[in-house]
């Protein structure tokens, strides 16, 4: 039965192009469907009905800190997790563990750069998916979270450590690693999903006489960062896989790096058969505001220009909003979406076309965005429906510092600092027009969120705020239908499946994870 | 836009004192110099570029503690080194464990080290006097001292320990430089009845709290509003500048320096 559903809910999103989440009511994914739309295709929960929403459960894992965690929904059970490292295994409709699994974390084990959080898991034929704070990747049997294997991806003495979701794709399992404020070299992994066994990994620093090496001085490139610490998509289709990379280290001194330092703040298209990669896009050349490039891209078929396109858009952390197009990697369009300071605009092959003196200085240098960017890992959604990109949105400027820095192992390398503009500050889900990148409409937030977004068939966008807000939108207009209080600040992705034939919406607020639905 | 305008005139002045600031710092540098300590050179511009914001030039104070004579949480240079690396729980002070290497933060904490060995340059003003001024002009009607007075503006019990002279000055000319977290100025307009001006106890996404200058809490529905504007630099206080003469101001800003807690 468990293997049936799950090849059923694998059949769909195979055969799916454009909307790739299973019609059955499951979340199968950390992002929703290969495609990271983060679009629930129910629609029992509608503009008309969503004022009748309640809380029917709450969760509240073992230990302490914020859930930053998308649960997935497969084969009737949720599966969420928390920091540093643990998943529970939940009823969907009583809400009770049946089981729960805890790494065991030592005080010692480093997070530089990150909070000890832990972002989901993958699922595929009865076995979980986990990365470890302390730089494993775990397998656990879905059935009662017993651990069949696990395989070291990285040191973390040295900084290593896995917060994001793995990818499942075919027989394989996707891992990404953070570590991008510690100096470590980044890279992507590719592990078997049966045994482990290590299949692949793309390094997204090139060492010397690979393509791209040009682009770091010296030995930079040794400790050039590039952490691939989200989770990316997918396309069945053309078995690509598209990554977004971090910043180069160190973030704010670029002094010994000069050059475009490839492929670091860039999104990588990967051949999942070989790793290798097919087409790079660098949205940020020498970056040195720390603006990575991980953002989930959302992979989009829509009409540019009266040309039908088979896009990947993404709301960079720099300020600026990115269409390429997914077989190659050509640059589309690009348009500023938040408020930014540091470039005049983009060139005709999206290259920023930047303002001189907005690097970071020893006395301070005035930009926006700040260094958590215009966006950051909160997901933003797509419905097909509307035809609009939906993104959590930061406006907050930053005076960024420089400081001399040298790497030593498991120490912070970053170069630099940042005074945020905190009391000017301001938030907002903000819908923009896939077709032409231009601003739909915004609903304000008093605060930069790290809420994610969903978007749904019922005609509702739903998302969070730091005060606490768990909220629903008309997904055409941004008008606010129904809002719920979590009593703490929500840094984590909404996501619906359904339990008994009705729809459920889930979110977590604080440490405790709640779940929705109409009354009966 | 304002506020660009504040940080980068805060730049260009911070810039400016540190040249005029230079002069009284140099026999306490030579003598850091001499000592098994030479760190405390090089430790004074890291001080400039990452501390000076908060704890003035030369470690004179701001928004920040000023750092000559007895500092409140170390005595030893491990302790410093400890504070500079994972900040004080509890106050303004973060960790610099990213922006900074380890050498750098030994280094830092050598020259806040060397301030520390220097005596606290005593306020100028009469302290004793300034108490009085501080009753005189009504301040506890908004401000709590060891547990007595208003609500309405930050409590002042350990004022001293928390802020520099400079900083408590401005804050009674131009209270509305700068203000505390928890003090943003809101003005909203109800759909019916007077506008509400005040402090915003409280906000989210769909309500806001504000407590007026009367003191009186209101709770609003932010749908139900016609308007809401933040004031980010503005204050419910009022400015002392032409009410206190400047003699005055030295004795208030002495009084207030003293104020270091109960606990």
């Amino acid at each position: 039965m468990i293997e049936h559903r799950n090849a059923a809910a694998f059949a769909f999103v195979v055969l799916g192009a454009a909307s790739l989440l299973a019609q059955d009511g499951q979340w199968p994914m950390y992002s929703g469907s290969y495609s990271s739309h983060r679009f629930s295709p129910l629609a029992q929960i509608t503009a008309a009905n969503v004022a009748e929403l309640r809380p029917v459960w709450a969760y509240q894992p073992p230990g302490t800190g914020s859930i930053e965690s998308t649960p997935i929904v497969a084969d009737g059970v949720m599966y969420v997790t928390s920091g540093p490292t643990m998943v529970a295994a939940l009823d969907l409709r009583s809400g009770k563990p049946l089981w729960e699994w805890t790494r065991p974390i030592a005080a010692s084990v480093l997070n530089l750069g990150f909070p000890r959080v832990n972002r989901g898991v993958a699922i595929r034929d009865g076995t979980i998916y986990v990365g470890t704070l302390d730089g494993y990747l775990v397998a656990l049997d879905a059935r009662a979270g017993i651990e069949r294997w696990a395989v070291h991806v990285g040191e973390n003495p040295t900084g290593h450590a896995i917060t994001a979701a793995p990818l499942v794709v075919d027989d394989k399992v996707i891992v990404g690693i953070s570590g991008g404020e510690a100096g470590i070299r980044g890279f992507l992994d590719a592990y078997d999903a049966k045994s482990g066994k290590p299949l692949w990994r793309f390094w997204t620093v090139p060492s010397p006489g690979e393509p791209g090496s040009e682009s770091w001085p010296g030995d930079s490139w040794v400790h050039g960062g590039g952490a691939t610490w989200l989770t990316g998509s997918y396309d069945p289709a053309l078995k690509l896989l598209y990554w977004g990379t971090g910043n180069p280290g160190p973030d704010w001194n670029g002094d010994a790096r000069k050059g475009d330092n490839l492929y670091t703040s860039s999104l990588v298209a990967i051949d999942v058969g070989t790793g290798k990669p097919r087409w790079h896009f660098q949205f940020t050349p020498h970056d040195v505001h720390d603006w990575d490039a991980n953002q989930i891209p959302l992979l989009v078929d829509a009409e540019v220009g009266g040309r039908p396109r088979a896009l990947v858009v993404t709301a960079n952390r720099n300020g600026f909003f990115y269409a390429l197009d997914r077989r190659t990697g050509a640059f589309v369009y690009g348009t500023p979406y938040a408020k930014q300071t540091w470039a005049k605009g983009l060139d005709d092959t999206g290259r920023p076309i930047e303002i001189a003196g907005m690097e970071p200085s020893e006395k301070g240098t005035l930009v926006y965005p700040s260094l958590q960017g215009s966006t950051n890992w909160a997901s933003p959604s797509y419905s097909p429906a509307t035809g609009m990109v939906y993104v959590p949105v930061r406006e907050m400027g930053s005076v960024y510092f420089k400081t001399p820095t040298e790497y030593r192992p498991g120490t912070y390398f970053t170069g630099g600092s940042e005074k945020r503009l905190d009391d000017e500050s301001w938030g907002a889900v903000r819908a923009i027009d896939v077709k032409t990148g231009k601003k739909m409409w915004d609903f304000a937030l008093p605060s930069p969120p790290w809420a994610g977004v969903m978007a749904t068939a019922g005609g509702l966008v739903f998302s969070g705020s730091n005060e606490g807000n768990f909220y629903a939108l008309d997904a055409a207009s941004g008008k606010p239908l129904w809002q719920f209080q979590t009593g703490g600040a929500i840094r984590s992705g909404p996501m619906s499946f359904l339990a008994g034939g009705r729809q459920h919406v889930a979110i977590a607020g604080g440490h405790a994870l709640f779940v929705f639905a109409l009354g009966e | 836009m304002r506020r660009t305008i504040v940080v980068l005139t805060l730049l260009t002045t911070a810039a400016g004192a540190r040249n005029t600031a230079a002069q009284p710092g140099a026999p306490q540098a030579r003598r850091a110099a001499a000592s098994p300590s030479s760190d405390a050179a090089a430790g004074r511009q890291i001080f400039d570029a990452q501390c000076a914001w908060c704890h003035g030039n030369g470690g004179d104070g701001g928004t920040g503690p000023d750092l000559h004579g007895r500092l409140r949480h170390a005595t030893t240079l491990a302790s410093i080194v400890d504070i500079i690396t994972s900040g004080i729980p509890g106050t303004d002070m973060p960790s610099f464990r990213s922006p900074l290497t380890e050498r750098s933060i030994r280094q830092t904490a050598a020259y806040v080290q060397s301030l520390s060995r220097t005596s606290a340059r005593p306020a100028r003003g009469n302290a004793e006097h300034g108490m009085a001024l501080y009753e005189q002009h009504g301040c506890a009607s908004c401000h709590v001292i060891d547990g007595r007075g208003g609500i309405l503006g930050p409590e002042l019990t350990s004022i001293g320990s928390r802020r520099g002279a400079a900083h408590l000055r401005e804050a009674i000319v131009k209270p509305a430089a700068s203000h505390p977290p928890g003090y943003l100025v809101v003005r909203a307009a109800p759909a019916s009845g007077p506008e509400i001006r005040g402090i915003r106890v409280a906000e989210d996404v769909f309500w806001i709290h504000i407590r007026d200058a009367s003191g009186a809490l209101h709770t609003l529905q932010k749908s139900e509003l016609k308007s809401l504007d933040r004031e980010i630099d503005a204050s419910l206080m009022p400015s002392y500048a032409s009410r206190v003469n400047d003699p005055d101001l030295d004795d208030l800003v002495a009084y207030l320096s003293t104020l270091r807690g109960t606990r």
